[in-house]
């Protein structure tokens, strides 16, 4: 299994392009990880004299509003960002594969019942779905993130009841069964982890998509509160300062697009390793 | 050649024939963005509403104008006196003056009209009336429970807009949302919540206040009020065009704003007041050396040159500068003052720990600071928030859908917040501190028996308005001293308009929208 | 046909019964409640009682809804609480904006991206391709809100082709709709794509270049018209995003529309308007579903008998 892996990764790395991509996630990663130790500031910290000034080579980005750091604040942003949607996907996956496999594996009723329902939510606009969930859960991290996730979570519940159903006739399983394997024993044991590797993928598409989505819900002012910062949350006060500080809302917006695109060139080229079949992604 | 004087031939008739329809051809249009807290109201039902938007002050007019600087001047009713025990007024309404579907004003649509309060809102305002006699068709004569110092200030509230009775009552419940009739200078054409209202002009209105050199009508045939929720938004229509004012503009775009030109601005004393509150109910602000650290924590001078560019000015009462009930003796004033708030919180036991927050008995000074998610109220709240953070509280910050914050309040939860208000009467302090309001409007959660007997005083116990005014005076003495919030910013009433679209009366000083709208005009 | 139509019809009415419990049911779960909204702290308990009972607000829960979805079926919505008129003016009022927009956006995006999608089809991993796919990744990654925010500084603002917001004339669609448009462009060029190339390699394709036919018309004449199949598909089941997917640039331009709608009452807790807004979705999505279903089973004869 490792092992596979590690040559998947290395045929993901062998073009330039995947080698590129998975350079600036690793930079990303490092920034949001690593944010205390590699900026002199204070993600907090305002100092309202030095309010919206221009980069320079203490503040390589410039400041904002309140006088903090750009650069500072982006990469703390990023650890908002990326832990967010990364949970939130996460809980997504986990409860998609549970949901999907008992629907793909049973069949019948409770898959009827299932399938209704994920066809349903899968057809609203995530955005919508996230909006209404924060307004029942109230804003702020946890919010967003319980939103993010229960929005992504048709889609995980979908491509997993696909993947058990194709499997389910495959000989192994036959074999298992004829063996006196229990359903919770196939299930976990055959089942599941074969249907990982293609979830997996999706899944790291679907938390660019996640980025995308809580920067949105922080736009809307529903993302982490102040003064943590969020690369939506620094967009949605930097509307204000368009002319001033132009800066404040285009940094973030590069981070966030430069991000999504290094994790679907990245996980396109996984895909392309894995010789999965090319996949069909929503907008 | 011959083509060019052909052209230009044509030119000029098409010049002759515009300049002969011109009344009825070039139909003067004006476009206005509504300031984001007045974007959503329903109705333009000033009776039962419990929020008005700056069109409702041009479909109805009002007994008494007041100017900026709080003076009175007449409008529907000309004159008044008040009976010397002040137990009841006479005014002279003036003549003339029709609703907009031709129903005529006179001393019965008075009697009519008060009664309609009963019960709403806005009830309180008119609670000191027993009765409305009719003296002729032009005088009425208001005969009072208790004499009532605020009366004037009362007729001349938005809330207090002369509506057509009878409308009124034979549309119920949907009166203002597809009709509304006024005697104001325009009439509503259509409306739709949360995006547009049209008004038309109302030619036959010739009863304008002295307040405006055009007594009307209007000199604008169309008004088209837009409902932008953003600033940025709406600042972007003002300079490309889109629309020719904005009623209210951000102290962030002064600067694009004087640099283009073409875009005027027009600035009037405010009516705004943000504050810092604290739940005195609640831990740790139920100890006053606590609130009044925190109180003294926030620095508004600081705020006012980095927030708001200077301009506007601090606050340092509850109440904006212009009312005589601000002007508390000097040692009342709340003003910032950290090396008194690091005193008080070390008296009250809170020492400074390692990371800066305050701590006793093993448990932090952490308190959660609430705001409304508009983007103005974050970034204040973000300021106070560090300033807190400044003296050693560690305030988190939750923020609310500002239609929500008032049910979360009442639920009694809360232990501080951000807010303002828009007011410009002393009543204000018994709207928020009252202790029959609990939750909300008293989000401060302050019910002390002294400051009920004060306020008691203040607002049913007063003669006349220089009683009044002291009695307010103490009130307000006593709620400052006992430190249930902190005074923070008073900005200016900021509007924007597009030069080369409109043209403004030339005049010092510039009056509120209801009366500037007479003297407006387009360029052509 | 028509029974297959009926059948499908049939399925949607027990699924129309839960979904709309669960609109109902969760919206009850909520914190908040709009008499709050209507009322001044000191009105009486009277006052109170009063507007509970004028919205039916004081009943059981399950009597509540059994009323409502009578009333839904009879094709009235109720009257909106917070903004006091008939729920069905409010919704009539929003639907136009949604459509006009939604409409033009997927008219727009699925122009744009069949064409795009069959031009990297043909010149599948060379230059135009990779051009292609990677100016399409470009829309689907920018944040929708940032996008149209520099489309209204760059069209707007320093061109001034364009108004900045509103609903004022067909020049006050272009922004959103490209702004929309960018993005959505990216998933119907990708199915395209695929398609094309799978179809590409089927049987009766090459059983057409063995015949002959230039490789243009087999593309366009034939390829395409099985490459249209999961693209139509793809389509009809994003009913829901022409409808309510434009909330981000409906805020951002100020438009009117479905989603914002639902957001302001939502804020408000406006159920009736609420509930109204996400039953008509919820109708939306599984008649689009149908259409899908439907669609399908017209363009892929094989599909009419069979399980989905």
């Amino acid at each position: 299994m490792i092992d596979r892996s590690l040559s998947v990764l290395k045929v993901a790395l062998g073009s330039f392009k995947g080698r590129v991509a998975a350079a600036w996630l690793l930079v990303v990663i490092v920034a949001a990880v690593f944010a205390p130790l590699l900026t002199p500031y204070a993600y907090d910290l305002q100092t309202l004299s030095q309010a919206f000034q221009p980069p320079s080579a203490s503040h390589w980005l410039g400041t904002d509003e309140f006088g903090r750091d750009l650069m500072t604040r982006l990469m703390y942003g990023a650890r908002t960002s990326l832990s967010v949607s990364v949970v939130a996907i996460g809980l997504s996956v986990s409860l998609g594969l549970v949901f999907g496999a008992i629907a793909g594996y049973f069949g019948g009723r409770v898959d009827r019942a299932i399938t209704v329902v994920v066809d349903l939510t899968w057809s609203f606009p995530e955005i919508l779905l996230a909006l209404i969930l924060v307004a029942i859960i109230g804003p702020g991290v946890t919010g967003t993130l319980l939103a993010i996730g229960v929005a992504y979570l048709a889609q995980f519940t979908r491509l997993a009841r696909g993947q058990i159903m194709s499997l389910r006739s495959e000989t192994f399983v036959e074999a298992a069964r004829s063996l006196g394997a229990s359903d919770s024993f196939i299930l976990a044991h055959h089942l599941i982890p074969n249907t990982l590797a293609p979830v997996l993928v999706t899944a790291m598409l679907a938390t660019g998509d996640a980025i995308i989505l809580e920067a949105t819900l922080g736009f809307f002012g529903l993302g982490a509160q102040p003064p943590t910062p969020s690369w939506g949350g620094m967009m949605s006060s930097g509307t204000a300062q368009l002319f001033r500080a132009p800066g404040i809302i285009l940094f973030p917006g590069l981070a966030v697009a430069l991000t999504v695109i290094a994790i679907n060139i990245f996980g396109d080229a996984l895909v392309a390793a894995m010789d999965v079949r090319s996949r069909e992604r929503k907008a | 050649m011959f083509k060019g004087c052909k052209s230009a031939l044509m030119a000029s008739a098409i010049g002759v024939s515009f300049l002969m329809t011109l009344p009825s051809a070039m139909a003067k249009e004006a476009i206005f963005a509504l300031p984001a807290p007045e974007v959503g109201v329903p109705a333009y039902n000033p009776i039962t509403g419990v929020n008005t938007n700056s069109a409702n002050g041009l479909i109805y007019d009002k007994l008494i104008e007041r100017a900026v600087d709080q003076t009175y001047h007449g409008h529907l009713a000309e004159s008044w006196e008040e009976a010397p025990d002040g137990m009841s007024w006479t005014f002279h309404l003036r003549k003339g003056v029709k609703f907009h579907n031709g129903d005529a004003f006179n001393a019965q649509t008075i009697k009519d009209w008060i009664p309609l309060y009963k019960g709403t809102e806005s009830e309180y305002m008119v609670a000191s009336i027993a009765s409305v006699e009719v003296v002729d068709d032009y005088t009425v004569k208001f005969v009072m429970k208790t004499p009532d110092p605020n009366l004037l200030y009362n007729f001349s509230s938005s809330f207090l807009s002369v509506v057509d009775p009878k409308v009124f009552k034979e549309l119920g419940a949907d009166y203002g949302v597809t009709e509304a009739v006024g005697t104001g200078p325009y009439k509503l054409e259509s409306f739709t919540v949360g995006q547009e209202t049209v008004l038309t002009r109302n030619d036959d209105y010739t009863w304008g206040t002295d307040l405006s050199a055009n007594r009307g009508p209007a000199k604008i045939d169309k008004l088209t009020f837009r409902e932008i929720p953003e600033d940025s938004t709406a600042f972007l229509e003002l300079k490309t065009g889109g629309v020719d004012m904005l009623l209210s503009v951000s102290t962030d775009y002064l600067p694009e704003i004087k640099a283009q030109a073409d875009l005027g601005l027009i600035s009037r004393p405010g009516t705004d007041l943000s504050y810092f509150v604290m739940n005195v109910t609640k831990e740790p602000f139920t100890d006053i050396r606590v609130r009044e650290a925190a109180a003294k924590a926030i620095n508004q001078a600081e705020i006012l040159s980095s927030i708001y560019g200077g301009v506007g000015s601090t606050a340092d009462t509850f109440l904006i500068s212009s009312l005589p009930e601000s002007k508390v003796k000097p040692e009342y004033k709340i003003a910032y003052d950290p090396e008194k708030a690091g005193k008080l919180l070390d008296e009250a036991g809170w020492v400074k720990g390692a990371d800066g927050i305050r701590v006793k008995d093993g448990k932090p000074l952490a308190i959660a600071l609430w705001t409304q998610s508009d983007s103005a109220f974050r970034r204040l709240t973000e300021v106070v928030q560090a300033e807190l953070k400044a003296v050693g509280f560690d305030a988190t910050i939750t923020t609310f859908d500002s239609s929500m914050i008032r049910d979360e309040y009442k639920k009694d939860v809360h232990q501080a917040a951000v807010r303002s208000y828009e007011w410009d009467n002393a009543d204000i302090i018994d709207w928020f501190f009252g202790g029959d309001r609990l939750g909300y409007p008293n989000i401060s959660m302050f019910n002390d028996p002294k400051a009920e007997a004060l306020r008691a005083k203040a607002m049913t116990g007063s003669k006349n308005s220089e009683e009044r005014t002291a009695n307010f005076l103490a009130y307000h003495e006593y709620v400052l001293s006992q430190f249930p919030f902190s005074p923070i910013y008073q900005p200016l009433d900021l509007s924007a308009y597009n030069k080369t679209k409109l043209v403004l009366p030339d005049e010092k000083a510039v009056p509120y929208f209801s009366s500037l709208i007479l003297d407006l005009d387009t360029k052509e | 046909m028509f029974t297959y139509v009926l059948k499908r019809l049939l399925t949607l009415v027990p699924v129309f019964l839960a979904v709309s419990f669960v609109i109902f049911m969760i919206l009850h779960l909520i914190p908040g409640n709009p008499v709050d909204n209507l009322l001044r702290v000191g009105s009486s308990p009277d006052m109170r009682a009063e507007i509970e009972a004028k919205y039916g607000l004081d009943r059981p829960l399950l009597v509540q809804y059994v009323i409502w979805l009578f009333h839904v079926l009879q094709g009235d919505l109720g009257t909106a609480i917070v903004a006091r008129r008939p729920v069905a003016t409010i919704i009539g009022g929003a639907l136009p904006y949604s459509l006009q927009l939604g409409g033009a956006a997927l008219l727009f995006s699925s122009t744009l991206g069949i064409l795009l999608g069959i031009v990297a089809a043909w010149f599948r991993d060379r230059w135009p391709d990779q051009a292609i796919m990677g100016g399409v990744l470009l829309g689907s990654t920018l944040p929708s809100f940032w996008m149209g925010l520099l489309f209204i500084l760059f069209f707007a603002v320093w061109l001034g082709w364009f108004p900045v917001s509103g609903v004022r004339g067909w020049q006050s669609l272009v922004l959103p709709v490209l702004t929309i448009g960018f993005g959505g462009t990216a998933l119907v060029t990708r199915v395209t794509r695929v398609a094309m190339v799978d179809a590409g390699g089927r049987d009766f394709v090459l059983l057409l270049h063995a015949k002959g036919l230039s490789p243009l018309r087999i593309a366009l004449g034939h390829v395409l018209r099985v490459a249209l199949l999961p693209v139509v598909t793809i389509l009809s089941l994003r009913i829901g995003w022409i409808l309510g997917g434009a909330v981000t640039v409906e805020v951002v331009f100020a438009r009117p529309g479905l989603g914002t709608t639902l957001i302001k009452a939502l804020s408000q807790h406006d159920y009736p308007v609420v509930q109204a807004c996400l039953l008509m979705l919820s109708v939306a999505v599984m008649l689009g579903t149908l259409i899908g279903d439907v669609l399908q089973a017209l363009l892929d004869p094989r599909m009419r008998h069979g399980h989905r």
